[in-house]
């Protein structure tokens, strides 16, 4: 498993199409933000976890944009706003369009982070190639090229192969820190 | 491939939906005949958990490489200008 440059193709047309929805969005949901009474760095988190949502959802298939993203992303990151601040009467329902997006925080547990940073350092390349596979959603076939493998049946072996390793990291690691489990 | 990857992709298949209504069945009966087979689904399932938190991470960390490109770069000052503009109104 090698990295390519076909991989720095992936993270580089990802970046240009952040930007652009930086560009199109955020002035909309900073005004939003504003008039709400918050600050900057509020309007920074909501705006970044609605392109995640977003992302997500493109990934996956499943949006029928009926709006302009531009507005889609509007209406995810009105409802991250409404959720950072429920109970202080500021909340807005989510459309039936969007049901399902909400985001479920992670743990944040201290074994958790330890087990991601511990991934992070001694599986980073197979963390990369099941993020393909299993996040971003991409083909096998462009998952091969992009780590180097000769075709898909070899990428897919070395996905399972990947899955196994890290689950047995897991596994240990999650038998040591022993607060994971909850 | 070697049995335990086999068994890596019959629990990956049952738990993405990829199995056929038939290979579910044949699945659940073996889940119940083998508890160690079990135990590797639950590991398996956490296992995506915590690519999915990894991912998550990684993209957001690539968002924030973008948010601080067009906060510093100087060929983004009027988009820059613009934002920081509606925050400066009381």
């Amino acid at each position: 498993m090698t990295y390519t440059m076909e991989l720095e193709e992936v993270t580089v047309e990802r970046r240009t199409l952040f930007r652009q929805l930086y560009q199109q969005a955020f002035p909309l949901v900073a005004k939003y933000v504003h008039t709400m009474g918050g600050s900057f760095e509020e309007a920074k988190d909501v705006f970044q976890d609605a392109l995640v949502i977003y992302y997500e959802k493109l990934a996956a298939g499943g949006i029928t944009l009926k709006y302009s993203e531009r507005s889609y992303i509007f209406g995810i990151a009105k409802h991250c706003w409404a959720k950072k601040n429920k109970g202080n009467n500021r909340y807005t329902s989510l459309p039936d369009s969007l049901q399902g997006i909400a985001m479920e925080e992670s743990a944040g547990s201290s074994s958790a982070e330890k087990l991601l940073e511990l991934l992070n350092t001694s599986g980073q390349k197979c963390m990369e190639l099941l993020r393909a596979f299993y996040y971003d959603k991409l083909p096998m076939q462009k998952i091969a090229s992009m780590f180097g493998f000769s075709g898909e049946r070899s990428a897919t072996v070395q996905k399972y192969k990947c899955l196994e390793k890290v689950r047995d990291i897991v596994k240990n690691k999650s038998l040591t820190y022993e607060d994971f489990l909850e | 491939m070697r049995t335990s990857l086999n068994d890596i992709q019959q629990i990956d298949d049952y738990l993405l939906q990829y199995a056929s209504k038939t290979d579910r069945a044949l699945f659940e009966s073996r889940l119940i005949l083998q508890p160690a087979l079990q135990e590797n689904l639950l590991w398996q399932q956490k296992t995506y958990d915590i690519i999915k938190q990894h991912s998550r991470r990684r993209l957001k960390a690539e968002i924030e490489t973008v948010h601080q490109h067009l906060f510093t770069e100087p060929e983004h000052i009027s988009f820059r200008r613009k934002i920081l503009e509606i925050f400066s109104k009381k």
